[in-house]
């Protein structure tokens, strides 16, 4: 093994903590794979007649807090402008795209389908490639209600994780809607429902069933809550679900689902996508089904969504919305563990070019069609050239020869001299 | 011969193999038994120092850590189960799936102070020292009851902090009371009532659900849900 025993750089001193905690910068192939990645889910978006938003990255702490939920407000970063006025960097893009949707686009044709990809700002510890700002790809389907537009969502972001290159990955269905029309029955309030949601989110039995001697809930609402934890599987959990409806909004949401099935089938991915009627956290402002999705060699979700059908009108005219939001650098860093290889950076052609005009038309012309061109500003000899280009991984150099001609030099092969009109035609192959 | 690191990616992709989190100490020799009857017994190595060890199930292997790093191995999913002490666990605060309560560690997380002390509650104290391995628990503890205490946190022999004067009162877990009482403690209020619990990562949840469905199950069968014993 080799150890590294060079000394630490001395670090001037305006940069002796160069970096606050949860900031990370990206160079070389984390940069390119990145973009790369943002790229590729941009045309996946697109392609489903997505339209991009981009919103600014910081508003109102007010706009921000009012309906993301304790958990979310408590994470912003919130600072005051010279007016007093509390601002806060955006912890999520779910909430700017209900503002734009209620504020600007009420009047357009509905529905809105929106993507976005940027950063978010969350005040919490690090972990597993997420840092305290990191970037969020998403979709919201805003004025659409059907059970069709739950399974759009459903179907892109599957398709999305499939576009990232992930191996393998699992989406658990929930539907909020069932547990809400269940928990409409207990009319409990406080801490003694949190005990309740709290025991159903660590699925632990024994806790589970302390908070229902505490609420006195006994016959078959009981039964129906304690059997929450297990209702996780198959499309066979909605015919489990159905044995335990106590009310006919139960009955609804478990129809609604098993029609977002249906859809599901049809489009392809009822593979990837499994039931867990006992997934009952989230944001709180979910109305519907809620998901998250998980793939191997991450102990951590990749991406999480839902309906959300009361946040839009909270800034203006009601809409029913759905939507996802993947975790860019999770699925990066998933995808790493996994084995996928970046494309390695490295320039396709070394070029000591000089001042000659007809050298440096033919690298414009190699550019444009898409090679990487890099020339060497100084003054090279082939064999420095060679060595050079053996470090980047680059597998050819050339040097300006005089009039009409150039020295070519591909990895592993002598020189051999070309005349410019040869040059070209041989790197038209490449 | 030691089996070191090839429990990486190939033993995460495959959902039908499991490496669970076990805690080193008095919960292990606990768990051994249940873990045989289940079909998952232990297979030790030969020098009793290796870290990760083999099942009687073949796909199942173990990873033997500091208890309460328990939590943090499977959060991560670098363990996709683990056994860990509910104290350990509520201390910890990591997100994770606790499916089953298992039937040994029974212990309690406690306040307490020098048997002579006066009876006065303890919410009459102005700024009580405590010392804890705890902290979060034991700050949890006196702040519900709006006292601002000075949490000392130590990593061993709490009982030994009032004996100094280090410290005013103790947090620490208590099995018998035998602890306490040699050391002139005695036990003034429970935190907490403790047992072995088996939690789960949330992704692995799903991507092996059947290996960890199989393994719970096999589990809950051998765990009568009895009464805790009284302590």
């Amino acid at each position: 093994m080799r150890i590294d025993t060079q000394p630490v750089q001395e670090l001037s001193p305006h940069a002796q903590w160069p970096l606050p905690q949860g900031v990370v910068d990206l160079v070389y192939q984390d940069a390119a794979s990145k973009r790369e990645l943002e790229t590729a889910l941009r045309g996946c978006f697109r392609a489903w007649s997505y339209d991009e938003l981009i919103p600014p990255s910081f508003e109102y702490a007010d706009t921000l807090a009012s309906e993301a939920g304790t958990q979310l407000a408590e994470e912003m970063y919130r600072f005051t402008d010279r007016d007093g006025r509390t601002l806060a960097l955006r912890p999520d893009l779910t909430i700017p795209a209900a503002r734009v949707a209620a504020t600007r686009l009420h009047d357009q044709p509905m529905p809105l389908r929106l993507f976005y990809i940027g950063s978010v700002f969350r005040y919490e510890a690090p972990q597993a490639g997420r840092q305290r700002e990191f970037t969020q790809a998403g979709i919201e389907l805003i004025g659409a209600g059907a059970p069709a537009a739950d399974a759009e969502v459903l179907a892109l972001t599957v398709e999305a994780l499939r576009t990232a290159g992930l191996a393998q990955f699992q989406l658990a269905l929930g539907q909020m809607a069932f547990f809400h029309a269940l928990l409409a029955e207990l009319e409990a309030a406080g801490p003694a429902l949190h005990g309740l949601q709290s025991a159903l989110d660590r699925k632990n039995p024994a806790d589970l069933a302390a908070a229902l001697d505490q609420l006195a809930v006994a016959g078959p609402l009981r039964r129906a809550i304690s059997a929450l934890p297990e209702l996780q599987g198959g499309p066979e959990v909605l015919a489990r679900g159905r044995a335990l409806c106590v009310n006919d909004a139960m009955a609804a949401a478990l129809d609604r689902l098993s029609a977002i099935h249906e859809l599901l089938l049809a489009c392809g991915v009822a593979e990837e996508i499994s039931f867990d009627l006992g997934e009952t956290r989230g944001m709180e402002y979910y109305t519907g089904i809620t998901f998250k999705g998980y793939t191997p060699g991450l102990g951590f979700s990749i991406c999480s969504g839902g309906r959300y059908d009361d946040l839009v009108g909270h800034f203006g005219r009601p809409q029913p919305a759905v939507g996802c939001a993947l975790w860019v650098d999770r699925i990066l860093l998933a995808r790493q563990r996994q084995g996928w290889q970046p494309a390695p950076l490295r320039p396709d052609l070394l070029w000591q070019t000089g001042a000659c005009p007809d050298c440096l038309r033919l690298v414009g012309q190699l550019r444009r069609r898409g090679l990487r061109v890099e020339l060497d500003l100084g003054d090279l000899d082939l064999e420095a050239l060679r060595a050079r280009a053996a470090g980047q991984g680059a597998p050819r150099v050339a040097l300006c020869a005089g009039a009409d001609a150039v020295m070519l030099a591909s990895a592993g092969a002598a020189p051999r001299r070309l005349s410019l009109e040869q040059f070209a035609g041989e790197a038209a192959t490449w | 011969m030691v089996e070191s690191l090839p429990l990486a990616a190939s033993q995460h992709a495959d959902p039908s193999r499991l490496v669970v989190a076990l805690p080193k100490g008095r919960l292990l020799d606990e768990a051994r038994g249940l873990l045989a009857q289940a079909g998952y017994g232990l297979l030790e190595g030969d020098n009793g120092r290796q870290l990760v060890l083999p099942s009687a199930a073949p796909h199942v292997r173990y990873v033997l850590a500091k208890p309460s790093d328990v939590p943090v191995y499977v959060e991560y999913g670098a363990c996709d189960l683990g056994i860990a002490g509910l104290d350990v666990l509520r201390e910890a605060q990591r997100d994770l799936l606790e499916p089953l309560l298992l039937p040994f560690g029974y212990c309690r997380l406690a306040v307490a102070g020098p048997a002579e002390r006066a009876g006065r509650p303890l919410r009459l104290e102005p700024n009580p020292r405590v010392a804890t391995k705890f902290p979060r628990l034991t700050e949890a503890f006196f702040r519900q009851r709006g006292v601002s205490a000075e949490i000392i946190e130590l990593s061993g022999s709490v009982e030994l902090a009032p004996l100094v004067d280090l410290a005013d009162l103790v947090v620490d877990l208590v099995q018998s009371g035998q602890t306490l009482a040699d050391n002139g403690l005695a036990e003034l209020r429970v935190i907490l009532h403790s047992q072995a619990v088996l939690v789960a990562n949330r992704a692995a949840w799903r991507l092996k659900s059947q290996a960890i469905g199989a393994f719970v199950a096999s589990l809950r069968d051998r765990s009568s849900v009895g009464d805790r014993p009284e302590l």
